[in-house]
């Protein structure tokens, strides 16, 4: 058996490594091919290999379809997440006393993989436990990790070990520390520290200017008021179709809403927020007197119109809602 | 409003003193409005404590009278949370049941008996005409009208937003609080104005008070100091300023730290780090301005105000380095969540499946404001028109009150009052301003040559110039335009009134615990399950029989029937609730060894699928497996509970792993005996169910409401001849030992 065992390895695109001096274990073989590029390149021939029957070691596959002709967005996003991952587990753990390899399959490499195992979607991440050794398994099935949206490294770390026995050595995730992030940084806030100083003259009478002011917290109480926050937290659609080719503005429901519904009712609290202040504070200081007639009814007209509209609206959300106001 | 348009005769001291009673006169009857539009559910259903965290400071009240202040404060209960126990005394806010059990003793000693129930029932619509009082106060301190301080205390007394948390029988830590809240603000607002340490110091005892009342206390702990922050920026410094915000600080701090639950928190938690910062920064500006005075060289000046600078961002530094070695808590997760609003989702499930935690669309809004939600930004435009001290207090609190309110429903409440204060003075302004009898005469010019209509409207659209108040105030010309803003404006004031009152009758007078419909021939049936089985638990249950239910109903059960409960609204222990959590959501031989670890007696579940009610346990199921795939992620997956195509299904499409878990036994066990065969529905999620319904073998039915709302089960004591209780209950259908059964099963408890 042994024989045809090294024939196998022979064919391997990683004979290049294997062949060296294959040491007729299949754990070190793998695991010094992956010192040099963690998490393994596999195809199907290796998947083979790496995952065959008796196996007294522990591997994490991710099968997945990197080209971008697949359109698998999660895959992309995830695979530096999983590098980072196989890389620090290798790092951390040199001798290999995990007993734990991690690989990556690409769906060109392996079609069949993907079709013996019957998988129709991207990512999948399959872990198999080791079927002889101390913390065999009985059940030969890879145990599949479910990717609910992007996963972290961190996630996946956790998920990893959960599967390995106990005291096994877990060898943490260490992130590269990012220098252009935090060269950039501190050129950004040295350069913003340099121009506040030299624009300070210019930039102290704006932000002094109570306009401004008065603009800013208006804004953001209507933005606040008309259900923004919830927009951006249950990530409500911008606007939908009614199903007939047209749209929708409103929401039906009570807690419900739409991205432009909010930013309607904001506008129509701000058209009647500003009637109100004509009224209050600009009317009576019309010196014209016909003009100033003429100011009361237009704005009075216009606060009716629009708060009847916002009745209607709201008596669109919310069915039993009796009162009205003419003429909506 | 009847004070605005008094005639000539009433300018004089006996017209002060007639327009002063008048005053009292309609502040009375606007507390006794607040105070009766609360009453709807207690003459609708009765004198009952409404809802659920209530109950729980009903029961305390009831320890406090019985058992005395003292062994109140020091009160270990060991009826909750079973078998951990909970330090009651030292993990709540005592203020409202020690403020219900000195209105209790202080009506004993006036020889008037009253039952605490009736006064925990009515403490809140008694409040609630304080703090229409205290609102009037707020308001007259912003503005000279005297009509917009009477305006705001009828909004306040009357808007659903309030109304929602304070109505008859709602016992709950806001009932007193917002009314503290609103009086703090008063008494902040008048000692920033005379800088006096009297109103300083009047401040924090009533800060004192409102930490000892509501967690919310946070709210105030961070407003007057941002209050504090952007005068100082603003160059309004002011020795006021440093006199009433030190001595409120110093004070109130001390007054807070009395509270066991707060303790150190004031000087050792980031929520309080900003009022110790702010703090600081006056005692630096103080120094500095007192400098100047002393040295009026230029340069000296410039390195002072470098001092400054340097020493406050090196206290800054200081501050971050303490929170980052520990010494300063960081944001507790309640807080947190509300900047980094995803936060809880991932890492708090238990705040976020609380519904009163969920961000607010507008109509929520709408619902408890009304007008007044296009009223409150016209009311902060006109405080940037003098923007005194007290009138920037208005725009951070409307700016950041309404940020909370998005984020979360259950902040509305502190938005509210400050919409009622902005809301009065933009519509006291338009009252003033067209109830005036006056009329001004018109310019000589303007009648000499009548301007073209098109240069009239658009002097009407757009004035000479766009700054409000640049020119000179005129007043209305004719009666017509009056009678116009007047008319329209009474009409809006009535729309108001009666949207307040169908609101409070519709949405906020359920207490909950009783339920109300109709019948076909529109009279009112009350479905009293709820009560029907916590009394049914009181009187057919040892007095020490646990209970484990999910822990919504867990402070009813402590305060209705008087059993232990495994968890209970409070909480704290999250590991707990994924207990109570993994044992609903698991298979039953998994759920039983559970079970019989935690001494449980009875199990109770909600079951809203008879009658349609939607807020039951199946609704809510999902919440526990998410709780307790949070502790035990190998053991109970949310995925399994979905089906192959994402849904969430009860009906023969449900996944096993659903259809095995104790809950859902639990919840359609013999539910098809009430059908015709293979026509069981469950009518909240209209699904038909499969038509064999669940076995049932480690627990047996106990009791069911008449509705079926609750459903009550017994956990079974081990079996006589060491059985396991499926082949037990096989056994006695009369089922053959099957020998096939032979491989091995889950795992069964086994005690000897």
């Amino acid at each position: 058996m042994r024989w045809l065992q090294l024939l196998t390895a022979a064919v391997l695109p990683l004979t290049a490594l294997a062949a060296k001096k294959s040491s007729g274990d299949r754990f070190n073989d793998f695991h010094k091919a992956s010192v040099s590029s963690a998490p393994l390149k596999l195809d199907d021939a290796s998947f083979a290999q790496l995952t065959k029957a008796p196996r007294n070691y522990s591997v994490a596959v991710l099968l997945t379809a990197l080209e971008t002709r697949f359109g698998c967005q999660l895959c992309r996003e995830f695979q530096p997440e999983w590098d980072l991952l196989g890389k620090s587990w290798i790092k951390g753990d040199k001798n290999g006393e995990s007993r734990m390899l991690f690989g990556t399959l690409d769906f060109v490499d392996g079609k069949n993989t993907f079709q013996s195992f019957m998988l129709q979607t991207a990512p999948v991440l399959f872990f198999f436990h080791p079927t002889t050794g101390p913390h065999a398994k009985r059940d030969a099935q890879p145990v599949r990790y479910d990717f609910a949206g992007p996963a972290s490294a961190e996630q996946v770390h956790t998920w990893v070990s959960r599967q390995l026995p106990g005291e096994t050595r877990k060898p943490a995730i260490v992130r590269p520390i990012n220098w252009m992030k935090i060269i950039s940084v501190t050129t950004a806030v040295l350069g913003l520290v340099t121009f506040i100083a030299v624009a300070a003259p210019y930039i102290v009478p704006i932000l002094q200017n109570r306009n401004l002011w008065a603009a800013f917290s208006l804004i953001t109480v209507l933005l606040f008021t008309s259900g923004h926050m919830f927009n951006h937290i249950r990530k409500t659609p911008y606007v939908a179709g009614d199903g007939k080719g047209g749209m929708q503005y409103f929401a039906g429901g009570f807690s419900n809403q739409f991205g432009l519904e909010s930013q309607i009712v904001a506008a129509m609290y701000g058209v009647l927020a500003f009637a109100t202040i004509f009224i209050a504070l600009k009317v009576p200081r019309i010196a014209d007197p016909r003009a100033q007639q003429f100011a009361v009814f237009l704005w009075s007209v216009v606060l009716l119109g629009m708060y009847s509209f916002l009745l209607s609206v709201f008596r669109m959300k919310n069915g039993g809602y009796p009162f009205y106001l003419p003429p909506f | 409003m009847a004070t605005t348009d008094d005639g000539q005769f009433l300018k004089k001291v006996s017209g002060r003193n007639t327009r002063g009673l008048l005053r009292v006169i309609i502040l009375c009857l606007i507390a006794g409005a607040a105070v009766s539009s609360r009453l709807f559910s207690v003459i609708r259903f009765e004198s009952i404590i409404h809802e659920f965290d209530p109950w729980f400071n009903f029961r305390a009240t009831k320890y406090l009278v019985q058992n005395g202040f003292y062994s109140f404060w020091d009160w270990f209960d060991d009826r909750t949370w079973h078998p951990l126990g909970r330090v009651t005394g030292g993990t709540l806010y005592p203020g409202l049941m020690v403020t219900s059990g000195i209105i209790y003793h202080l009506l004993r000693f006036l020889a008037l008996p009253v039952d605490i129930r009736n006064i925990c029932v009515l403490l809140a619509p008694g409040f609630s005409g304080l703090t229409a009082l205290a609102t009037y106060l707020l308001t007259s301190e912003m503005v000279t009208s005297p009509s917009a301080g009477l305006l705001a205390a009828a909004f306040m007394g009357i808007t659903p937003g309030y109304i929602s948390r304070s109505v008859a029988g709602s016992y709950d830590n806001e009932a007193i609080a917002i009314f503290l809240l609103v009086f703090t603000f008063y008494l902040w607002i008048k000692a920033v104005k005379l800088g006096s340490m009297f109103w300083g110091a009047l401040t924090a005892l009533f800060y004192g008070y409102m930490v000892s009342a509501w967690g919310g206390y946070v709210f105030i702990t961070n407003l007057l100091p941002l209050h504090a922050f952007v005068l100082i920026c603003m160059g309004r410094y002011s020795p006021r300023l440093y006199v009433s915000y030190c001595s409120w600080y110093a004070l109130g701090t001390l007054a807070s730290m009395q509270i066991p639950f707060v303790g150190f928190l004031p000087i050792r938690s980031s929520e309080h780090m900003s009022a110790l910062g702010v703090f600081g920064l006056l005692q630096l500006v103080g120094f500095v301005e007192w400098v100047r005075t002393q040295l009026p060289n230029k340069q000296f000046q410039t390195l002072l105000r470098a001092l400054v600078l340097v020493v406050f961002v090196v206290a800054l530094g200081a501050l971050v380095l303490l929170t980052f070695s520990g010494v300063i808590a960081p944001w507790t997760g309640r807080f947190y969540s509300l900047w980094d609003t995803g936060y809880a989702k991932i890492h708090i499930p238990i705040i976020a499946s609380v519904s009163e935690h969920q961000p607010t669309a507008w109509p929520a809004f709408f619902f408890d404001l009304n007008m007044m939600i296009w009223l409150f930004p016209a009311g902060v435009y006109m405080c940037f028109k003098t923007l005194t001290d007290e009138q920037v207090f208005i725009v951070i609190y409307a700016v950041l009150a309404s940020y909370f309110a998005g984020v979360m429903v259950r902040l509305m409440l502190t938005l509210t009052p400050i919409v009622c204060v902005a809301a009065a003075m933009a519509f006291s302004q338009i009252l003033d301003t067209y109830l005036d009898t006056k009329t001004p005469k018109a310019d000589a010019k303007t009648n000499e040559s009548p301007a073209d209509s098109a240069k009239v409207a658009a002097a009407a659209v757009l004035p000479d110039s766009l700054r409000s108040t640049r020119t000179p105030y005129i007043g209305i010309y004719s009666y017509a335009s009056k009678i116009t803003v007047i008319g329209a404006s009474a009409i809006y004031l009535l729309l108001f009134v009666l949207h307040c009152t169908w609101v409070t009758s519709n949405a906020y007078s359920s207490p909950s615990v009783v339920l109300a419909s109709r019948l076909p021939d529109g009279s009112q049936h009350i479905i009293d399950d709820y009560r029907e089985a916590y009394y049914w638990l009181r009187q057919n249950t040892p007095e020490n029989a646990k209970i484990m239910s999910w822990w919504d109903y867990g402070y009813q059960i402590g305060g209705m029937a008087d059993r232990p409960t495994l968890v209970d609204n409070n909480t704290w222990n999250n590991t707990h609730i994924a207990t109570v959590g993994k044992a609903m959501s698991s298979r039953e031989e998994v759920s039983y060894p559970i079970m019989r670890q935690h001494e449980v007696d009875y199990v109770l579940v909600v079951f809203g699928g008879l009658l349609r009610y939607s807020g039951d346990d199946i609704n809510k199921f999902l919440w526990m497996v998410r709780i307790a795939e949070g502790i035990w992620p190998e053991e109970v997956k949310e995925r399994d509970f979905f089906t192959p195509r994402g849904e969430y299904r009860v009906d023969d499409q449900a996944t096993p792993t659903m259809r095995n878990s104790l809950m859902y036994k639990m919840s359609y066990y013999n539910y098809n005996s009430l059908f015709p065969a293979g026509q069981a529905e469950d009518r909240v999620r209209g699904a038909k169910l499969p038509a064999e319904g669940p076995q049932l073998s480690t627990v047996e039915e106990a009791f069911t409401s008449e509705n079926w709302i609750i459903r009550i089960y017994k956990v079974k004591d081990l079996d006589n001849f060491g059985r396991d209780h499926q082949s037990a209950v096989a056994f006695d259908h009369g089922h053959k030992k099957k020998r096939a059964s032979k491989k091995k099963g889950p795992r069964v408890l086994r005690v000897e």
